[in-house]
Formats: C-alpha cells, sequence, structure tokens
C-alpha cells in the first residue's frame, strides 16, 4: 500500500461505472477532448475486500470447476475488474473505456487464497504505448490479504483501443501481426457456446460490459454480434487444464479473433510433466471449429520449482 | 506377439493379506439448506477429497481404486466419482467407479475396496461417498419426459406440433425425490415408526440415546478427536446439526413426527431422528506395504463385512432391521460374540433403530425362532456404544455416513491399542432403505 493512492472506501459498482464511462463517451461525442497521452499518476485501492461466496459458486458451477474453498484465479479477476475499471474511468485517462479490446492477461497467482479473507485490491495504468490498429495500455492488479501480505496474485491486462491514435505515440514500426499463421491442430476438447453464455458470465461476474450482453447492445458498440468474455473464455481453459494447481502457477492468454455467439470452439491443450512426474505446464489454443481462424492461445505453468 | 508358454501351470489363487484403514477425511455435515445448499455432490466429493489429498501427501499418486457413491444422484453425475478424481490432484490415471446401496454405500466401497486389496488386486484405494439432500435432482413429470422423448424423434413440424398439444397442466409438476419406499409408499421414518412401536421402544429411551449422541460429539470435538479427521468447508468447521447444549427436557419438548397415525403412542421426533443432510466422507485404504512405503499411519485393519436384506414390504421385519440378521452371521462367521467387541459404531438413522436392533438381539423368543439360535443373540455394553456421537448429532449424509464411521472406529480402536492380549476391535452396522444392511468388522493396529 502506498500512501499516495486513490483510496476506495468501497467496492465500485461496475454498473455505475459503465454507465459513467457512457456518459464520458457521449460527452466526448459532443464536445469533443483534449487528446492526453498521460496515465493516471496514482494507483487506486479498496481495503476490505470479501468474495461473495454464492456468486463464487455459481461462477464455480459455471465454468466448469467444482466449488472449492480456493477463490479461482479468474474469479479473482473479476473481484479485481470493478478496481481496474475505476482506473479506466477516471477522468484523467487517457482512452475511451467502452468498446476497448482485451489482448491479454499474464497472471502471476502466488498463493492459494481463502474465499474467507479479507483482501487489498490495488491497480494502476502504465506502458501507454502504439499498436499498429490504436493505442494499447496496460492495466495493472495486484492482490494482497488485507493488513498488508505479500501479494498474492498479481495480474496485468493488455488492453486495445482500437482506432484511436494519440499525439506522441508512434505504431510501432515493425508491429507484430497478431493474425500470424495458425495451423488449427486436433481438438482435446469442443465447447458449444450458446447465445446467451454472455449473459450468463455477465451474471456472474458482474461484468455488463454491453458487447457481451446482446446483439442489440453488441451492435450499438460496432459488434455484428455478441461475443463471450475473454476472462470467460479464459476461466474455461483453466478448469480445463487442471485442478487444483499448486500452490503457486502463472497464466498468460493472448486474445486473436472475437467468439461471436452462439459458437463452438475447439480447444487443444497439451500438458508437459516434470521429472517426478508431476505436472509443469499446460499450453493451450482455441480456435473457432468450422473455419479454423484462432481465438486465443497461451499457457499454463507451475511456479514452484 | 510371444509364443504361449506350454510350461505355464493351472494359476492357484494368491493368498489373501491385510487391508489395513491409513484415515479418513471428510467435511462438516450441514443441515440441508445450510452451508452447503449451493454446493453439489460432486463438489462435496472433491472437497471431501482435496483434504485427503492434503493430509496424506497423495499429490499426483496413482491410487489403485476409488469407489464412492450418492443416494440422490443427478442422471448427469452418472460417473461422480471419476470425474472428482479428474478435479483432484490425485494421478489422472487413477481409476474409479460409482457404487449406491441405499445408506450402505459408504460402508460397502470400505468393504469392496478392502477385499481387493486383500486379494492383491490392488494396493491402494480410496472409499466415499457423498450426499446432498438441498442439491437434490429434480425430474420433469413422466408425461412430460414421454412427449419430450416423443418431440425428439418427430420429424416435421406438425407431428411437433401436435405432439407439443399433448402437454396438459399436470404434466408441467415436477418429480423431487423422497424418503418414500416404492413399494409399500410409506417414508422411512414412518417404517421406523412401525419397529419402533413393534419393540415398544419408549419416548425416552429414544431421547436419551439422541441426548447421548450430542454430548459424545460435542466431547470429541471439545479433545480435538476430529482434528485430523475433517477439513471445513464452506466456513463450517464442526457438524451444523450438534446441539451441544441439548437435554432431556428440551428433546421432550419436541412434537412427534412419525407413527402418528398408529395405534400406539407416536414417540418419533426431530429430535430422536436424523435430519435430512449434506456432506461428504473419505477413507484411505491400503496394503501394510504401500503404507509403509509411503511412511504412512496405519489404523485398523478391515477384518471383514457381511450384508444382509429383510422381507419388510408386508411387515415380516422392519425396514431398517437388515443388520440385526447381518451382525449373528457376520460373528459366528469370525468366531465372536458380542462380549469380544471394544466399541460398536450403530448408524442412528433413528434412535428407534438403534434401540430396536438392540431390543431384538436381547430377545429370547427373536433369538430362537428369527436367527436360529439357542437363545438371545446377546446385549452390548452401551458404554462401547456410539462414543463419540453419531448421526443424530453429526447428521446423515446417506452415502457418507459409512466414511464417517470407518475413520471413525479406526482411529479410536488405534488409539485404544491392545485390550486383554488382543488387538481393539469394532463392530459397523448401518441400515439402509430397501430393507438392508451392511456390517463390518475392524480391528485395531
Amino acid at each position: 500500500m502506498t500512501r499516495d493512492d486513490y483510496q476506495l472506501a468501497e467496492m465500485p459498482s461496475l454498473a455505475k461505472l459503465y454507465l459513467n464511462a457512457a456518459a464520458t463517451a457521449a460527452r466526448t461525442r459532443v464536445l469533443g477532448s483534449t487528446p492526453s497521452v498521460d496515465l493516471p499518476p496514482r494507483a487506486t485501492e479498496v481495503h476490505g475486500v470479501l468474495a461473495d461466496i454464492a456468486k463464487m459458486t455459481e461462477y464455480q458451477h459455471l465454468v466448469g470447476k467444482a466449488a472449492r474453498d480456493i477463490i479461482p484465479s479468474g474469479y479473482l479477476h473479476s473481484m479485481a475488474f470493478p478496481v481496474a475499471m475505476s482506473v479506466m474511468v477516471r477522468e484523467d485517462f487517457p482512452l475511451p473505456l467502452l468498446g476497448m479490446i482485451h489482448l491479454r492477461n499474464q497472471v502471476e497467482h502466488l498463493a492459494p487464497v481463502q474465499f474467507s479473507m479479507p483482501l487489498s485490491i490495488r491497480s494502476w495504468a502504465r506502458n501507454l504505448a502504439g499498436h499498429r490498429a490504436g493505442t494499447q495500455v496496460e492495466l495493472v492488479v495486484e492482490i494482497r490479504g488485507d493488513g498488508g501480505t505479500d501479494v498474492l496474485w498479481r495480474g496485468v491486462s493488455t488492453y486495445l483501443a482500437k482506432g484511436v491514435y494519440l499525439p506522441g505515440l508512434d505504431k510501432p514500426a515493425s508491429a507484430p501481426d497478431i493474425r500470424e499463421d495458425f495451423q488449427a491442430p486436433n481438438p482435446t476438447g469442443i465447447w458449444s457456446l450458446g447465445v446467451d453464455a454472455g449473459r450468463a458470465y455477465a451474471a456472474v461476474s458482474g461484468d455488463f460490459n454491453p458487447i457481451h450482453l446482446s446483439v442489440f447492445t453488441a451492435k450499438a458498440l460496432g459488434m455484428r454480434r455478441s461475443i463471450a468474455h475473454g476472462m470467460y473464455l479464459a476461466a474455461r481453459v483453466l478448469a480445463d487444464v487442471g485442478s487444483p494447481k499448486p500452490e503457486g502457477f502463472s497464466w498468460d492468454i493472448s486474445f486473436a479473433a472475437p467468439v461471436f455467439l452462439p459458437g463452438t470452439v475447439a480447444v487443444r491443450i497439451a500438458d508437459t510433466t516434470a521429472a517426478d512426474g508431476s505436472w509443469a505446464s499446460s499450453t493451450f489454443a482455441g480456435w473457432n471449429a468450422r473455419t479454423g481462424r484462432k481465438h486465443f492461445s497461451g499457457s499454463v505453468a507451475t511456479l514452484v520449482s | 506377439m510371444t509364443a504361449s508358454n506350454e510350461q505355464s501351470p493351472a494359476l492357484t489363487p494368491r493368498t489373501i493379506r491385510p487391508a489395513v484403514v491409513v484415515g479418513g477425511n471428510r467435511i462438516p455435515f450441514s443441515r440441508a439448506g445450510g452451508a452447503y445448499a449451493k454446493a453439489s455432490n460432486q463438489d462435496m466429493l472433491t472437497a471431501a477429497l482435496d483434504g485427503l489429498v492434503a493430509r496424506f501427501g497423495l499429490a499426483d499418486e496413482l491410487i489403485g481404486e476409488v469407489a464412492a457413491g450418492a443416494v440422490l444422484k443427478h442422471s448427469r453425475d452418472f460417473n461422480l466419482t471419476r470425474e472428482a478424481v479428474l478435479g483432484s490432484a490425485l494421478a489422472p490415471q487413477t481409476p474409479a467407479y460409482d457404487l449406491q446401496q441405499a445408506c450402505a454405500t459408504g460402508l460397502e466401497t470400505v468393504i469392496g475396496l478392502a477385499n481387493k486389496i486383500k486379494l492383491g488386486q490392488i494396493d491402494s484405494a480410496i472409499a466415499g461417498g457423498v450426499d446432498s439432500a438441498s442439491d437434490a435432482p429434480i425430474a420433469v413429470s413422466e408425461g412430460l419426459r414421454e412427449i419430450l422423448l416423443d418431440l425428439n424423434r418427430a420429424k416435421t413440424i406438425g407431428q411437433k406440433l401436435s405432439i407439443l398439444a399433448r402437454i396438459r397442466p399436470k404434466d408441467l409438476a415436477p418429480d423431487a425425490p423422497s424418503t418414500g419406499e416404492p413399494r409399500t409408499g410409506l417414508s422411512m421414518g414412518e417404517h421406523q415408526a412401525l419397529t419402533t412401536a413393534q419393540w415398544k421402544i419408549s419416548r425416552e429411551a429414544q431421547d436419551k440415546l439422541a441426548l447421548a449422541s450430542h454430548q459424545n460429539l460435542a466431547a470429541a470435538y471439545g479433545r480435538g478427536f476430529f482434528d485430523d479427521l475433517m477439513t471445513p468447508y464452506r466456513g463450517l468447521a464442526k457438524d451444523s446439526n450438534l446441539r451441544a447444549d441439548t437435554s432431556l427436557e428440551k428433546l421432550a419438548s419436541l412434537a412427534p413426527v412419525f407413527g402418528k397415525r398408529l395405534g400406539a403412542e407416536a414417540t418419533m421426533t426431530a429430535g430422536n431422528s436424523t435430519p435430512l443432510t449434506d456432506g461428504a466422507s473419505t477413507v484411505l485404504l491400503a496394503s501394510e506395504e504401500w503404507a509403509a512405503a509411503h511412511d504412512l499411519p496405519m489404523l485398523a485393519n478391515v477384518i471383514d463385512g457381511e450384508a444382509a436384506a429383510v422381507d419388510f414390504v408386508h411387515g415380516k421385519d422392519g425396514l431398517l432391521m437388515a443388520p440385526v440378521f447381518a451382525v449373528p452371521r457376520l460373528l459366528a462367521r469370525n468366531g465372536l460374540t458380542l462380549g469380544d467387541f471394544d466399541f460398536f459404531e450403530i448408524h442412528e438413522a433413528f434412535a428407534g433403530t438403534v434401540l430396536s436392533t438392540l431390543a431384538a438381539w436381547e430377545d429370547e423368543e427373536f433369538g430362537r425362532a428369527r436367527l436360529g439360535l439357542d437363545g438371545a443373540f446377546g446385549s452390548i455394553d452401551r458404554s462401547k456404544l456410539n462414543v463419540n456421537g453419531s448421526s443424530l448429532a453429526a447428521g446423515h449424509p446417506f452415502a457418507a455416513t459409512g466414511g464417517r464411521l470407518v475413520a471413525t472406529l479406526a482411529k479410536m480402536l488405534h488409539e485404544k491399542g491392545s485390550t486383554n492380549d488382543r488387538p481393539a476391535r469394532g463392530l459397523i452396522s448401518v441400515c439402509a432403505a430397501g430393507g438392508q444392511g451392511v456390517v463390518a468388522i475392524l480391528e485395531g493396529r
């Protein structure tokens, strides 16, 4: 905890944050805004955050996990998301929140977190940078036990504001094209995602971003249909990789083409084991079962050496 | 391809070897609708398994076989135990199967797996059981089920519409499970009320047994007996049905709930009957070699087991009286009498069940006419009965009770060590729906 952090007295409501973001977007459209290339200088922090056990159980069942007392890694992301969002809706945050695209999540889950543990969640933005399709930014989240334990969970989410180019931030000259050649391998699993997959995940995660909820709300933000939450895909793949994980593990997921709903996602998970036969890591990829277009790829690995 | 070896002689069966109880783990039992209301059978079985894996260092371990079951089971849980294994830290190559024998499920998994260990088919095993009365399956009505199946087979829109037109309001009523016996329509409690009245078991005797169950369970918690038998779950660290401060007066004040339409006085209340309960239990079994190689404790040997069933349908015997017949057969086979035991774990489905069982064993005429003995089977020293509490206090998640009993008794026998130049010995008796019962003998080590 840093004394200079913005302290929030309580967990912000995601619904209010989205309304706030919509109001900001409307105001910007009408009045215009002065582009800024600076990020909010300080982190935002909330203390005394407790998991809602009923919601957590619904989340565990939705993503296919047994309902353990340990908080799933993806659920910790959901719990922290309002804090990260309150960074992104600040007046001095230079990018519009609505319509931002989730590019990547890198998480170090350093220790198991029991649902009954009160948590401190701290978030800040960093690495505002040009992207060939707009401007990207990283939102860092750190979760500790209340009262200042070591970091239990650290996540970095990379978002892209598509079509937003800020002065002074050049597109990287040799921008890596995320649409690299992808040859769909044989799948190890198939997910059939219903048209309500976005609403179902919104209900357990609290993330009611309109692009996930319905064709109508998605079209309002320029999508042709509603799309699955990136974090839902991450949570499903983490559940499929297997559980429970060792005491500490890391995961990394990069998102390519969005998963339009309803849709069928083919998934491949490949495990590697240590010399003693214990699980060491898994790599994974998900793609459109019909077209072979890649939706996501990444890895999970033990942090215990 | 290897050529057949003409020198290979006929195989002789292997000799049997001991099967030991290494230990157990369960989650605290919760009254239905409580802390585990939203937890599924798979959630709870996984939680109990997680605790066992953690306690005995079984992560990435390939176990010989895992067997468990649930009485109230969703059709999607056809492979409940294997799914729980896959979701656990056990090696994914660990085979598993589901078993269902009503309330005897848990004890039967222990006996079956112990037999495989004794025969040398496997070296280690996990037995268990789980039940959720809160997250019970609810089926559509039989009428709606048939309509939906027909609809699935229909080919044209016209056919589909005419099938849909068959739906009547009564078809929409869901079909929830009940504790009623399919052949008699009587609930288990009503069945036991008949038996309780037949053996003239008094209300006071039943309440006393219930009180002892609560007091014994509370005392066992008080001295930390369950510390290495239990892992908290969903914020619960103790069985939520336990009423440490109950009293004979409080129990006597409860109104009867079963047997109210009998000629005899109704004596069975919510206090001397088990409540609907959610929970799960597991037991780690092994050969001596496996336990030694893994540097794990050996609490008790699984000596023998016996199943029995009674013809309850027209009232020849009480629904829950099968153990009355199983125990004499089991003891005769092993050359034992009731006097040769240090502990008795008689599952308290109802206080009346335990007391009717004891009354039958003490009855001269019943012994001669029904058990084929010279007289009464015998009586037990009541100070050896359910000394750490039983189902009346802990609650009774049907399939999970067997694992609770085995782990509890194995630890008690190990603590007692030997007595009269022999290992401490215990008897487990579990009655079950369908007029069945399963009983077993454990010896401490």
